[in-house]
């Protein structure tokens, strides 16, 4: 038992001492933010440079990163809500926005704008994006869109020959059929969209509808979703879209799409994901929008990506902010987020970017301009429950992909769940 | 009383890490979840109270909570068994005298060591997807595989067989339990010219009994809580199409993902009942097929 004792005090004495003899800087950065983001490998590699980039200009400051799938990221950070244990910056969606601004969890940015935030001179139209009730809650930090990514060695070799901007979703079954008789079915046409619920709003817009109104009802209607399912479903009774079973895996990371495997020669993402998808796919890839409907409205927008919060539970705000700043005004830490994460919305930024890009980057960006004129409106942020109702578009949709449901039935129990999750959300 | 104090002090000094544990981690939560189960409460604002609201919604109204208990119960009736069964069938290829006797338990020890991990999941996950390993073999053999996973009508199977190969700790009790029995009863038996399946219904069964009945109560508590195998193998959601949505993972997607801890509170008391519901049944019904030896009647 002494002889514990005695250790243990020599143990402390001694620690006092070098504590005493070197001053704490050297030891520990003595300013340290968190910063979350859903990423792939490639963004990853990109955001962790920043990091270091950040870190070797302030020395004293420690970013810790932490990064997830698109398909975890959400369920994390509802724990870390929940334990009011967010990390300082987070990134944010359009689609979770008003979710997060209405529990409480993120704080405004503007009292830090024009003092230590530079964003007078952004596009304002892409920053709105990221304003709830007025104020401003998550910094874009890039604008993407839809698109239908394709290889195009199959398309040449199909000689699919069609205007990509301007086609209908005719047009696509046909590129389908097209594509899978001449690769013998060994390739499908697209990847089977049925549970994307993304690629279904479009479609909505297209009929002249928003998914959900002003006053957060959902008006989408039953006929719009069985519309959808049965074009999916007649795609796959032709046997023109990729098997049901790799349909109904949900989210998927996007090397294992079709695109990137080499099952389809089409597949539904961002556009800021073509690099990405370019980084995992072996033939080169295109750029297609969503097919349209003749006469009908413009299913696309413009949508601001991705974005920077600042949440409740950062302590250190002014790091926080810094960080931030960098990240949407510092020279070599945009050169080096490129285009990744989307088009920045810095005019600047975009012009040191232009003479650099790479092949796939110039891809994204000349789809970015091809589409401007093609895109309707912005619509309102999604209301509370928006993530419940994803969910439920891919659980019934599973059922009608798998054939245990009818088409008609599936998509009037859908609108009828999309309604009550909605209501019981608010 | 003072003498009291004077004779236990020093137990209750080196209970005393277990009782501020118990108290402070696990009463006080479960506790409060009893209250929370009574109100609406998204974790960032205060709780309101809404009485038996919660609860009146979940039997009436929520269809998920019906599917989640379909799923829940089938689970239960069909691993419990199939466990148990293999458990005992183990522990009685083990229980002949083998001298490497310690090596073989702890080989078939080890999947239920390891069948509680993420990683055993993902593996899970893989082995029976659609191009893995047992759709390979099933290949070899001229069988068309299914995409067990990924198909409503087989994954939740792919549980139960994941279920099955956990038999470790049941087959370590049973192993002891099979050692507890008199040898002489066999020798009597193999004099008399007892076919063997009647020497394991008349003797072994009978004589087991007290430690199936221990078993079979563990064994559906735990099928009951069953959490992070379902969570891993179906993304965390129940998909595909709700099939392997356990009544727990329900209770964590209501909880941590709609922010609705309340409702999840109340999920989780309910949980509790059903499951001493069953652990009663289990009890009441013992006495008319579990003896104990040193019962004298």
């Amino acid at each position: 038992m002494t002889k514990l004792r005695r250790r243990a005090l020599l143990g402390a004495i001694g620690a006092a001492t070098a504590a005493a003899a070197f001053p704490m800087p050297v030891i520990a950065a003595d300013r340290s933010i968190r910063h979350y983001w859903w990423g792939n490998p490639e963004r990853d590699k990109r955001t962790f440079a920043v990091i270091d980039t950040f870190q070797k200009k302030n020395p004293g400051i420690e970013v810790s990163g932490e990064t997830i799938g698109w398909g975890d990221y959400w369920t994390k950070m509802a724990t870390q809500t929940a334990g009011r244990n967010m990390a300082d910056l987070v990134q944010m969606d359009y689609r979770f926005l008003f979710e997060y601004v209405h529990r409480g969890a993120l704080k405004p940015l503007d009292e830090f704008a024009g003092k230590n935030l530079m964003i007078a001179d952004f596009d304002q139209g892409p920053l709105d994006g990221g304003k709830v009730d007025g104020k401003l809650y998550a910094l874009n930090i890039g604008s993407n869109s839809q698109v239908m990514v394709h290889n195009t060695r199959a398309f040449q070799e199909a000689s699919v020959d069609v205007d990509l901007i301007n086609w209908t979703w005719d047009d696509f079954s046909k590129a389908c059929e097209a594509i899978t008789s001449k690769s013998g079915g060994k390739m499908k046409g697209s990847d089977d969209l049925s549970l994307m619920i993304e690629a279904f709003e479009a479609w909505v817009r297209q009929n002249g509808r928003e998914f959900y109104g002003p006053d957060g009802k959902v008006t989408a209607t039953a006929k719009d979703v069985s519309g959808w399912w049965q074009f999916w479903a007649d795609l796959r009774k032709a046997d023109v879209v990729r098997d049901k079973n790799k349909t109904v895996i949900l989210d998927p990371p996007i090397a294992e799409s079709g695109v990137p495997v080499g099952d389809t020669a089409m597949s539904h993402f961002w556009s800021n994901q073509l690099v990405g998808i370019q980084a995992v796919s072996k033939d080169k890839i295109g750029a297609a929008m969503i097919p349209h409907k003749p006469g009908g409205k413009p299913g696309q927008f413009i949508k601001p990506s991705m974005f920077l919060s600042l949440t409740r539970d950062a302590k250190d705000t002014e790091t926080a902010i810094a960080y931030m700043n960098a990240w949407v005004n510092d020279p070599e830490i945009t050169s080096i987020l490129g285009l990744e994460r989307g088009i920045p919305c810095s005019p600047k930024v975009r012009a040191a970017l232009a003479p650099k890009l790479t092949e796939v980057e110039k891809l994204s960006v000349d789809y970015f301009d091809a589409i401007q004129s093609k895109v309707g409106p912005l619509p309102l942020p999604a209301p509370k429950g928006a993530g419940e109702v994803r969910d439920a578009f891919m659980r019934t949709g599973t059922d009608v992909v798998l054939g245990k449901m009818e088409v008609a039935e599936a998509a009037g129990m859908f609108i009828q769940d999309a309604q009550d999750i909605v209501d019981r959300a608010q | 009383m003072k003498r009291f104090f004077a004779r236990n002090a020093p137990a209750y000094v080196f209970l005393l890490p277990w009782l501020v544990g118990f108290f402070l981690l696990a009463l006080g939560p479960i506790l409060a979840s009893l209250y929370l189960s009574f109100t609406r409460y998204d974790m960032v604002s205060d709780p309101r109270w809404i009485g038996l609201g919660n609860y009146e919604y979940m039997f009436t109204r929520d269809r998920r909570f019906w599917k989640a208990l379909d799923v829940t119960f089938t689970y239960v009736v069909l691993a419990v068994p199939a466990r148990l069964i293999v458990a005992l069938g183990v522990a009685m290829l083990l229980d002949r005298g083998l001298r490497t006797i310690g090596l073989y338990r702890a080989i078939f020890y080890l999947p239920s060591l390891l069948g509680a991990s993420i990683a055993i999941a993902i593996l899970w996950r893989q082995l029976f997807a659609e191009d893995g390993v047992v759709n390979q073999v099933l290949a070899l053999v001229g069988i068309q595989g299914a995409a067990w996973i990924t198909d409503p009508d087989t994954s939740l199977y792919t549980l139960v067989i994941l279920a099955m190969w956990q038999f470790g700790s049941p087959m370590l009790i049973f192993l002891a339990g099979l050692r507890g029995i008199p040898r002489d009863l066999y020798e009597a038996a193999e004099i008399d010219g007892t076919p063997r399946w009647r020497q394991f219904t008349r003797i072994t069964l009978p004589l087991l009994a007290p430690v199936i009945f221990f078993n079979l109560v563990l064994q559906t508590i735990e099928a009951f809580k069953t959490f992070s195998s379902a969570f891993i193998i179906s993304n965390g959601t129940g998909a595909p199409a709700d099939s392997l949505l356990f009544y727990t993972v329900y209770l964590f997607n209501e909880a941590f993902k709609f922010f609705r801890m309340g409702y999840a509170s109340a999920l989780a008391w309910v949980l509790l009942v059903i499951i001493a519901i069953f652990t009663a049944i289990a009890f009441f019904t013992s006495k008319y097929w579990v003896h104990y030896e040193n019962e004298r009647d």
